[in-house]
């Protein structure tokens, strides 16, 4: 406990000289105001502002990095609640976030996303300074037949969740998803697999045109079909909540926080299965969970907190075992390499000072977060005051930005414009998107722990019973679906008129 | 027709084409699993998840939403015009993706497509020459 502190200490005397305080406030800044915008997750963001860090000291890049990264978060989950324009890791704050906005509370919504991650982002740093290398030992007890359970059961509590219980499309997106995740070169043998001769597609497709053209552009057409004047940010947006709504924020956020740092710290899981989970625990565990998906504070604080949580702790496998769990961890990674640190096993004892420099201002990044950018998002946002007749040509710009941006070719645009197009067959069919996303993240990491479960174990497929851990998570699953199939014999027939009325008043 | 059997046969194409393509990539022993192994059990479990969607549809009698055309496809030109011209430069690719893609719109006005040029065209210049974005400014 000592050393924890005397560590914490020397994090702190580092990460609040005034050059770092700076790196930390201007990374939040800049990532918020560019995460803000439509079509700028936090992995465009963090591609588009990397440049800004190459000229800056060790610590000070990778504090701004890590600055613009949650900044960048918490602007995506505004451009997410007031516009439904997600990115992977926003994906959950639309389902009631998107509903507070619409009927009337986005700055309750907003506040309670802010403070939400601040309570998250605090859990999590606690949990890293304090049992950050016994839970990296805990991660590496997973096998790969158990790191496969894991995501399997990922699909499903994606598909439950936003399927509103019916898991068999949910679960059948998800597989799409895992599909577009095999397009591209395999990285065992080198063969092209779905690239139907097109050399755009032997790279494999890019998360961000997944993501824009599920997501964005299928919205935009959406909205434009249904003729609605819709401006994003009419009305007042009054960040004050009562007390009454404050103390509902806590409890969920901090359900959120032990959620997401428990997942974050799990290669597979990450920040986007921590808001499906945390959104989950929420609908089952929490006082108002009749309320979620109709516009909640405990849907929009337990995703958030879980969110941030698991955006730090997810810091630990790469950290400590070398592992880049997500893309923007990957990105991360490469950032420390360029500066010459090998993250892994033996980081953290190497260079003792950058890691608790990094945490501490994880901290400091959270305090600006709450004391500045939320504050500043009310004004950040009377921007986008304009109507969306006005707002859409300009979002299919960021939308073409952003995706070019990713890795400076303009033929991506082509494949994100072609999701585009599947985004709103998708929609029309009412298939959801977000388990189509979660499959495409998790697919290519899926298929390499299956293929290495199976290459150990000589071919049997048992192995994925045989494990203590998979065993048990597939158990579950299989509970879980006779469970729902059982609940979906008992359903009446539905007739078409009342199919209708409710699709009339959801779309 | 209902909802599900339309979705079923969606994503049973889809998984017949993975599948089918996979055959094609050496699948390999499970002891040894080839490229095409993982993506044709992939393939199979989506098209038996898509059939029991069909089976459900015998039960549920969901309408699907009405298909726009319209409005996707001009957004669909509008961003593949915007590629094409980007390639030379990205002040009429903005242009063109304003002027096309606003055709969408309930009301189209010039003036205000103008406006929105101008303000994203300042856009484009602050990511060109503030954040370095390699966006091609002239010919």
């Amino acid at each position: 406990m000592i050393d924890i502190l005397n560590n914490l200490s020397m994090g702190f005397g580092h990460a609040l000289t005034t050059s770092n305080l700076l790196y930390c406030l201007l990374g939040c800044s800049i990532g918020t105001l560019i995460g803000l915008l439509p079509g700028m997750g936090p992995l465009a963001t963090i591609s588009l502002l990397l440049p800004l860090t190459f000229k800056l000291p060790l610590d000070g890049s990778l504090i701004m990095l890590a600055g613009i990264y949650y900044g960048a978060q918490y602007g995506d989950n505004v451009s997410a609640i007031t516009m439904k324009m997600p990115h992977a890791a926003s994906i959950v704050a639309c389902i009631d976030g998107y509903q507070m906005t619409l009927n009337g509370r986005a700055g309750l919504a907003l506040f309670a996303a802010g403070v939400s991650s601040f309570i998250g982002g605090t859990v999590a740093i606690v949990v890293l300074s304090t049992v950050a290398e016994p839970l990296a030992h805990v991660s590496l007890l997973f096998g790969p037949a158990d790191y496969c359970a894991l995501m399997v059961l990922g699909f499903f509590c994606v598909s439950y969740v936003s399927t509103g219980g019916s898991v068999l499309s949910g679960f059948a997106m998800s597989l799409l998803g895992v599909l577009l995740g095999q397009i591209g070169t395999d990285i065992n043998t080198g063969d092209q697999r779905f690239t139907f001769g097109q050399d755009a597609l032997v790279d494999g497709i890019g998360l961000i045109s997944i993501a824009l053209g599920c997501f964005g552009i299928a919205e935009i057409a959406k909205n434009l079909d249904a003729k609605s004047g819709f401006t994003p940010f009419s009305g007042k947006i009054d960040l004050r909540p009562t007390w009454g709504e404050f103390k509902r924020i806590i409890p969920s956020a901090l359900r959120g926080s032990v959620v997401g740092s428990f997942l974050g710290l799990i290669p597979g899981g990450g920040p986007t299965m921590a808001q499906f989970g945390a959104y989950a625990v929420e609908k089952k565990f929490s006082k108002y969970s009749a309320e979620i998906g109709q516009g909640a504070i405990e849907g929009v604080s337990g995703q958030a907190a879980a969110d941030e949580a698991a955006a730090r702790t997810s810091f630990i496998p790469l950290m400590s075992i070398g592992i880049p769990e997500n893309a923007v961890m990957a990105l991360m990674m490469a950032v420390f390499i360029m500066k010459g640190i090998q993250p892994g096993p033996g980081m953290i004892q190497k260079n003792p000072t950058l890691f608790w420099t990094l945490v501490t201002s994880m901290w400091v990044g959270n305090v600006f977060l709450l004391i500045v950018n939320v504050p500043l998002v009310r004004y950040l946002l009377s921007i986008f005051r304009i109507p969306f007749a006005n707002l859409f040509p300009a979002i299919l710009f960021f939308c073409c930005v952003g995706t070019f941006s990713h890795q400076n070719n303009l033929d991506e645009i082509y494949v994100t414009a072609a999701f585009g197009v599947i985004g709103y067959t998708l929609l029309r069919l009412r298939l959801e998107a977000a388990p189509l996303m979660l499959g495409f993240i998790l697919g290519p990491m899926l298929e390499e722990y299956f293929r290495r479960a199976l290459t150990i174990n000589r071919g049997d497929f048992t192995v994925f019973i045989k494990s203590p851990i998979s065993g048990t998570i597939f158990g579950l699953i299989a509970v879980f679906i006779v469970v729902n199939i059982a609940m979906n014999l008992r359903k009446p027939k539905q007739v078409a008129a009342s199919a209708a009325a409710a699709s009339a008043s959801e779309h | 027709m209902s909802v599900h059997l339309l979705r079923g046969a969606f994503l049973l194409a889809v998984a017949a084409v993975f599948g089918f393509n996979a055959l094609h990539l050496k699948i390999g022993s499970p002891a040894k699993p080839g490229p095409g192994l993982f993506p044709l059990i992939v393939s199979c479990a989506l098209g038996l998840a898509a059939l029991g969607m069909m089976t459900e549809g015998r039960r549920e009698l969901t309408e699907p939403n009405t298909f726009v055309l319209k409005n996707i496809a001009l957004i669909t030109i509008a961003m593949m015009g915007f590629t094409i011209i980007a390639h030379w430069s990205v002040i009429p690719a903005i242009v063109f993706l304003v002027f096309v893609s606003s055709l969408a719109g309930s009301n189209y006005s010039v003036v205000r497509c103008i406006k929105i040029s101008a303000v994203l065209i300042a856009f484009a210049a602050a990511f060109r020459f503030g954040l370095g974005v390699n966006l091609r400014w002239w010919w």
